[in-house]
């Protein structure tokens, strides 16, 4: 057992210095539209094209060119649209503050300059210094690890008074991941009314706001919007376990 | 890889099969229908890495079931019921596999009449639960939610005081519906559906997607798009077995290690950001080779590996050194060897049970078979065994990744591919995820489109290894024995 104390002492402090650092080089990161490039519009279309959720939409504008909008509550992060766009209107997104209040806060265009997230209204106001937290998979399990991974010492989340419980009774916030097919609903809705009020619920990752790769199938895995009511967006295939807090953040009321 | 196919007529598959399985080194890979009109039986030889499609023909919606000679036929047979409304006749227990009660209504999504339509389901599923009668036996429903972080399931347990009688296990209640999906969307698409099946999984998915479309169009991938896939899978190999053996510990209360454990697993995620700039190598391995070089990363790669090797070794020996640790696993969640054949339990699992197989000592992917380690065996299958062979298989991806790091041929990594996929014609993928031999089936139509795409996830085989070896031990034991088998839902259910 000393042994084991030894190891554990040798290994000094794991948890990262700072609130959400930006990702580092080597992460592809989300996608984002840079306001001061072309677009070469309809008749290119090479970004919608190759989206594999149909996320990108390029329309006709007037004035600098086509206006293109990029949702990603649909994205899936695969940077293939940075590679293909002639005219670089694509970069990369490193900024780990990417949760939202709103869905369609999650549209990118290039007419309008970035969004930032904003705080919730009034009932996130009690949950400021401790969130427990009830997660419901519903989907591919890369998300749950990500959640997991938030609380280990590296992240460790705890720091910030957001717990995970094992009962929704204790719960303040149902964080559910996954496209929510049918075969979860039920479940799904259970967990939700054994609640009490005021509670949150989170999307987190884009298979849960939109169905991400999911959409449109028959088993009905179109997002969590469909069944219940969504205040907190976190996009992301899976999304960074520093957004994953941040979206717990903006829950909080603290973002 | 391209399977050979025979006809063999319906009344005579249930003979074939089973004298096929009773020769040595012989496998069956996966049972599933085109369209509702055949029975497709997937055999592997793992002698000569060979495989073959026994097709039968059906003339109506039944046919006789191959469960009854062969046990490990029952999970691929109810799966056919769920999707494709065929009935296996003699079925012992034919109950739902990969839907549940929200899918009740009589779809057979996956089968289709001469007009392509959807045909119905002749006779609704059978939700039922067994009962497991007599004086003090109660039933202890758990899930689907759980109390974890963990994807959703059913388990039914019937006890009698604090022994288990009987553990059924309900799944279905993540079908998305991937399969359909696969068909649906053109295919330079579907990589991206393929690697979601299980995202734990995403390398070994997308290879067996990629292999599996490339034998399709008989490419030959580049030397480093090899090493590079080698990489990947053996990445989020170490990854995983760090998180479950993490996990194990977090369930015999040794934090210390547990703490320690996800501190080392979030250095393996570095590993897989660093090559494939996801922490859960998404979008890396493609049909053709893999999307990127990380040409600049490879010194922090081999510097982050050797880092892990050093503190890994005395982690895992704190915790596999450990007397309490020793006493609590001995014993829990015992699988047979016979038992384990019968079912065709393979992976961690199977080898835990001194079944000797892993793919990539036979079937080719990425580097392998050239590099394949020896696969690490134990003979006394309980939960302890399981923990030991994931220890070993650390031990040999760390050496992998190690290797494939310092032999990096030059060159591109991917080649040109065609962009239409030929008629016809059959393409298989196999390869060695982190759980376990996992199987990607492509099935071409007259005009070169996908038609049918079928995923053989390695907890398809081992769940029924999880409902045996649950049987006869205390309930209290139930959570470590579900963790050291530690099974996918999401790749189960599609």
């Amino acid at each position: 057992m000393f042994d084991l104390l030894g190891y554990l002492l040798k290994q000094g402090k794991a948890t990262q210095p700072g609130l959400f650092p930006d990702l580092d080089e080597a992460a592809r990161g989300m996608p984002k539209l840079a306001v001061d490039k072309p677009c070469q519009g309809k008749s290119c279309n090479a970004c919608a094209d190759i989206c594999p959720t149909n996320a990108i939409s390029v329309f006709e504008g007037q004035g600098k060119g086509a206006q293109v909008d990029l949702d990603l509550g649909a994205c899936i992060g695969c940077g293939l649209c940075i590679d293909t766009c002639p005219t670089e209107l694509f970069t990369r997104d490193t900024s780990t503050r990417s949760a939202v209040s709103c869905r369609s806060m999650l549209t990118n265009s290039n007419s309008t300059p970035a969004r930032t997230a904003s705080a919730m209204p009034s009932k996130s106001k009690i949950f400021r210094r401790s969130l427990a937290v009830r997660v419901v998979s519903t989907g591919c399990s890369a998300c749950d690890l990500e959640i997991g991974a938030a609380s280990n010492p590296i992240f460790d989340m705890e720091r910030f008074g957001i717990s995970i419980v094992a009962s929704p009774r204790m719960a303040d916030a149902l964080l559910v991941t996954g496209p929510v097919g049918k075969g979860m609903h039920e479940a799904l809705r259970r967990t939700y009314g054994a609640m009490a009020e005021p509670r949150i619920v989170i999307a987190c990752g884009s298979c849960a706001i939109s169905g991400g790769v999911h959409q449109n199938g028959y088993a009905g895995a179109n997002g969590l919007g469909a069944i219940l009511p969504v205040d907190v967006f976190i996009p992301g295939c899976p999304p960074h376990p520093w957004s994953i807090i941040h979206g717990l953040f903006v829950a909080m009321g603290r973002e | 890889m391209i399977p050979t196919i025979k006809e063999v007529a319906p009344e005579q598959l249930d003979s074939t099969l089973r004298s096929w399985l009773t020769e040595e080194g012989h496998r069956l890979g996966l049972i599933t229908s085109i369209d509702g009109r055949q029975i497709i039986t997937l055999l592997l030889n793992k002698r000569d890495a060979s495989s073959s499609i026994l097709w039968s023909r059906l003339d109506n919606n039944e046919y006789q079931s191959l469960t009854p000679g062969t046990p490990q036929a029952h999970w691929f047979e109810r799966a056919i019921h769920d999707l494709f409304g065929l009935i296996p006749i003699g079925h012992p227990r034919l109950k739902p596999a990969v839907i549940n009660e929200a899918f009740s209504n009589g779809l057979a999504s996956l089968a289709q009449d001469i007009d392509s339509t959807v045909t119905s389901r002749p006779s609704g599923p059978d939700f039922s639960y067994l009962h497991v009668e007599g004086e003090g036996i109660f039933e202890l429903p758990v899930g689907p939610v759980h109390a974890g972080i963990i994807e959703p399931g059913h388990f039914r347990l019937s006890c009698l005081g604090e022994s288990v009688v009987n553990l059924e296990i309900r799944l279905g209640f993540l079908h998305r519906g991937i399969e359909k999906r696969l068909t649906q969307i053109p295919w330079t698409k579907a990589r991206f559906i393929a690697e979601a099946a299980a995202s734990d999984t995403a390398a070994a998915n997308a290879l067996a997607h990629a292999i599996a479309i490339e034998s399709l169009l008989e490419v030959e991938i580049p030397a480093r798009a090899q090493y590079f896939r080698t990489l990947a899978l053996e990445i989020e190999r170490l990854a995983m077995h760090i998180a479950d053996i993490g996990g194990m510990a977090v369930d015999l209360g040794n934090l210390a290690v547990a703490a320690a454990a996800s501190r080392l697993r979030g250095q393996s995620l570095r590993l897989a950001d660093l090559l494939a700039g996801s922490r859960f190598l998404r979008g890396f391995v493609a049909p053709g080779g893999v999307t990127r070089d990380p040409e600049n990363f490879l010194p922090q790669l081999k510097a982050i590996n050797a880092e892990l090797s050093r503190e890994l070794t005395p982690l895992l020996d704190y915790f596999l050194s450990n007397p309490s640790v020793y006493e609590r696993l001995r014993g829990v969640g015992s699988l047979s060897t016979s038992l384990a054949k019968e079912f065709g339990v393979i992976g961690v699992a199977g080898r835990a049970s001194n079944i000797d197989y892993d793919a990539r000592t036979i079937f080719p992917h990425a580097t392998f078979p050239k590099n394949a380690p020896k696969p690490v065996l134990d003979s006394q299958g309980d939960a302890l065994s399981r923990i030991l062979v994931r220890a070993g298989e650390i031990a040999s991806s760390l050496n992998l990744i190690d290797g494939a790091l310092d032999n990096l041929p030059s060159g591109s990594t991917k080649c040109t591919m065609p962009s239409e996929l030929p008629a016809n014609k059959t393409g298989l993928g196999i390869v060695e995820a982190f759980r376990g031999e996992l199987i990607h089936l492509v099935v071409t139509d007259e005009s070169g489109k996908i038609n049918r795409y079928a995923i053989k996830d390695p907890s398809v085989n081992n769940w029924t290894g999880l409902a045996i070896a649950a049987r006869n031990n205390v309930i209290a034991d139930f959570p470590v024995c579900n963790k050291s088998f530690s099974l996918a839902y999401s790749g189960h259910d599609l």
